[in-house]
């Protein structure tokens, strides 16, 4: 999810990736077949500061959840699932080498609504940090995984999320579609579990990395200086590294941003450097959407054809 | 991706930012330079936006660049690049910092966007309010419970009421079906709330209740104050009109009627905790509360009768048998010192007062002399000064079990700015303990012992934090519970 990791620590090889000292697994069983009686499950959102917020019950405790398509799998909140049984230490990712506070555990049941899994491997890690910005309790973040053989639709304006299983095709059943008539479908690439969309600015393709759990959108500056000239800044922030290094943080304005075939005008973007956030993700990345994006339309992932489809356009 | 976290909530200057400022003045990026021009005709105010935007703040620098005084700029590190007639041009080296070694720990960006009293889904208190409804669909139960109804929707699978009694769960508030509609029963301290209900997943405000708050996005929340006072009036039961006005609504006269009822008249309503002066009016004319003695003159100096509303405490001072008077004063009465006089009896002064909920620091007068109670060992510290502390309608007890040979035992966290003098816990048998009234939602802390910092053995829940000690985490929740019945 959450987009500026400065300082990621990439250890792919191990199929681990680890980030600021923390690694979570690229976990290697295949994906959980959920199951549940429904062919649309409609999901009612709260909204965190820019986070979708909804509520799914592990084992016998019900909260709140992040939907995070910038997390691969389920994590939980360490603050309240420490003693959950462990089944790996993650791997030390730290650059001294000091143990990460994390782990993988299994869930035996988890549910969101009508549409359930048994025996859910998860991470469990520290979220403070989430919490703290926004009071508001968080379990966990709810990542792409677990919804590998569905589609999902985020109506943002009426914060409902529509959880719909496939045909056969691979496709929502023409009936359940609760938006038609896209103004906009492109495919995605799934790597390593994150989306990401082809994007252009100034005829320069960028591959950016779609996460709900971003709460602004992001470009690589070394990258995108080279494409765009005289951004307008917004604002400016300068952030305290541990052991006082200062950095700059550049909101700008980004008049112009094509997305799979379509134009989004005005947006706003935070350029910052990117470097290790690629390594993390196993693939460089240009930039991520975020929030800035998402709240513009009516969007629909489908996890099974790597479609992703946005219904209203608002500027 | 996540992280063992430092957190830095930049403020991003939300939604639409003042696009039209003045096109002469501009911020732009280029050549990893941050470049920044100023129109010497601007406005004061669009000069004030560009230099917020770069990050340069303070009294009157605007007046001061636009006098030719730019100390407030080089200071911080821009360089001045072109000096015309009408524009001056500044540039600073951005320090993205690609190349600086590994940070440890990541960042997270975010807005800086707490639920907290006054946003939206969580109304701020009031210090009164009356409900307003079409169709009444919440109502008090004889059993002290709230109904909410959702009339009709028979062929809904599920129906939910969500809002700030319930942190805006979406489980706990479940309907349950009737013939006629939907409902279930709540427990609600009086105040004020926000709700609204989930009907198939898909939310929408209780279109019987006209009162509503804007909800942050497109629509809006329905409110409902859950009432704790009735004004009565007996008698009278020819009189056309009747209304209460007092401090609580600054006398608007016309605003509260009372309706008659068998033997008089009545209002019932949300009246927030303190004291209040009011009157009736009596087809146009006003009189004190006939049934009430209390009276006191308004800040016109007419007379108008008093209610005093909070939780009564009783405050007993053993001893002092020699002494003339003795009086309390506390941050409930703005330390006035000869306000609330203790009445002795046999070996004790004692007084019963009502106090509003909230946490104060307190000390009794004893012939001049001020003292903290003897009876109690738990303390605030307030501007240097150490003072009795007590809670009124506490709704958490911080406790530590053992240290029984600790010289303080204190508690600081999110709630007191992790200040580690502030509060101290009392010894009661062998813990120490101390009653507060915490905020709603989450509250870090740690117990700062003999001057040592230590999480709370009793409590699983803690998080990590930047000294890699970990923080006590606690949620305190709306006073309710829910129950369907």
């Amino acid at each position: 999810m959450i987009l500026l990791a400065s300082g990621v620590q990439a250890n792919a090889h191990a199929g681990h990736i680890s980030i600021g000292g923390i690694s979570f697994s690229t976990i290697d069983d295949p994906a959980p077949d959920p199951y549940g009686d429904f062919s649309t499950l409609v999901v009612p959102i709260k909204r965190a500061g820019n986070l979708i917020i909804i509520e799914a019950k592990v084992d016998s405790i019900t909260g709140n959840f992040v939907l995070d398509t910038g997390a691969p799998h389920l994590v939980l909140n360490a603050t309240y699932f420490r003693d959950m049984p462990r089944i790996a230490n993650q791997e030390s990712g730290g650059v001294n080498g000091e143990v990460a506070n994390s782990f993988i555990t299994e869930v035996q049941n988890f549910a969101i609504l009508d549409l359930f899994y048994k025996r859910l491997k998860a991470d469990v890690t520290d979220l403070s940090a989430i919490e703290n910005g926004r009071n508001i309790k968080i379990l966990g973040l709810l990542g792409t995984r677990l919804f590998a053989k569905l589609a999902i639709t985020v109506d943002i304006f009426n914060n409902v999320l529509y959880i719909h299983k496939l045909n056969s095709d691979g496709d929502i059943s023409p009936a359940e579609l609760p938006f038609s008539k896209p103004f906009m479908k492109t495919g995605f690439k799934l790597m390593n579990d994150v989306i990401f969309l082809k994007t252009s600015i100034n005829n320069n393709t960028l591959w950016m990395a779609f996460d709900t759990g971003a709460e602004t959108n992001l470009l690589d500056y070394r990258r995108s200086k080279k494409i765009i000239r005289n951004f307008e800044v917004l604002s400016t922030s300068k952030l305290t590294g541990v052991g006082g290094s200062v950095f700059e943080i550049i909101y700008a304005k980004l008049d112009k941003l094509m997305v799979g075939e379509n134009l989004f005008t005005k947006n706003q973007v935070v350029l910052t450097s990117l470097d290790n956030m690629g390594k993390a993700y196993g693939h460089s990345v240009d930039g991520i959407l975020g929030y800035d994006f998402f709240m513009r339309g009516v969007f629909t992932i489908n996890f099974v054809k790597k479609e992703f489809a946005m219904y209203t356009y608002k500027v | 991706m996540f992280l063992r976290c430092l957190v830095i909530i930049i403020l991003l200057l939300a939604g639409g930012l003042p696009m039209r400022a003045q096109q002469r003045n501009s911020l732009t990026l280029a050549n990893d330079k941050l470049i920044l021009q100023i129109d010497k005709r601007s406005a004061k105010n669009y000069l004030d936006t560009i230099l917020t935007r770069a990050g340069v703040n303070g009294d009157n620098i605007s007046t001061k660049i636009l006098k030719g005084d730019y100390s407030a700029l080089t200071s911080k590190g821009w360089q001045l690049a072109e000096n015309s007639r009408f524009k001056v041009r500044f540039n600073r080296a951005l320090n993205i910092n690609f190349s600086a070694p590994v940070v440890q720990q990541p960042f997270i960006i975010t807005t800086n966007t707490v639920n907290s009293e006054g946003s939206p889904g969580y109304p701020a208190d009031v210090l009164y309010g009356v409900n307003k409804f079409g169709l009444q669909t919440v109502r008090e139960l004889p059993n002290g419970m709230t109904r909410f109804f959702v009339p009709g929707n028979l062929t809904a699978k599920r129906v939910y009421v969500s809002g700030s009694f319930n942190m805006w769960s979406l489980s706990k508030g479940i309907m349950l079906k009737t013939d006629s509609g939907w409902i279930t029963d709540v427990k609600l301290k009086p105040g004020i709330y926000a709700y609204k209900f989930i009907i198939n997943g898909n939310w929408t405000h209780d279109v019987n209740n006209k009162l509503t708050e804007h909800d942050g996005f497109n629509h809006v929340n329905s409110i409902y104050y859950r009432y704790n006072y009735t004004f009565r009036f007996k008698g009278f039961q020819k009189s056309a009109k009747v209304f209460v006005a007092g401090s609580f609504n600054k006398w608007n006269t016309n605003e509260i009627p009372l309706t008659r009822n068998n033997n008089g008249w009545q209002a019932s309503m949300y009246l927030h905790d303190g004291t209040f002066l009011y009157r009736f009016m009596l087809d146009g004319r006003w009189i004190t509360d006939p049934a009430n003695k209390s009276k006191a003159n308004d800040e016109k100096g007419l007379i108008a009768s008093v209610i005093n509303l909070g939780e009564m405490v009783n405050f007993k001072l053993k001893g002092y048998t020699n002494a003339n008077k003795v009086c309390i004063a506390g941050s409930f009465n703005n330390w006035q010192p000869e306000r609330i006089f203790l009445k002795k009896t046999d070996n004790l002064w004692q007084l019963p007062v009502i106090i509003p909920q909230g946490n104060y620091g307190y000390k009794y007068i004893v012939d001049g002399k001020w003292i903290t109670d003897p009876a109690n060992t738990c303390y605030v510290n307030e501007g240097g000064e150490t003072n009795s502390f007590i809670a009124v309608k506490p709704n958490y007890t911080f406790k530590l079990l053992g240290y029984l040979n600790a010289q303080s035992v204190r508690v600081a966290g999110s709630f007191n700015n992790w200040n580690p003098d502030q509060y101290t816990m009392g010894r009661k048998g062998d813990e120490w303990i101390l009653n507060i009234k915490l905020p709603v939602g989450k509250t870090r802390y740690k117990f700062v012992v003999d001057g040592n910092w230590i999480l709370d053995p009793g409590n699983k829940q803690w998080e990590s934090n930047e000294f890699d000690t970990g923080n006590s985490v606690i949620w305190i929740d709306p006073e309710t519970s829910t129950k369907t019945i």
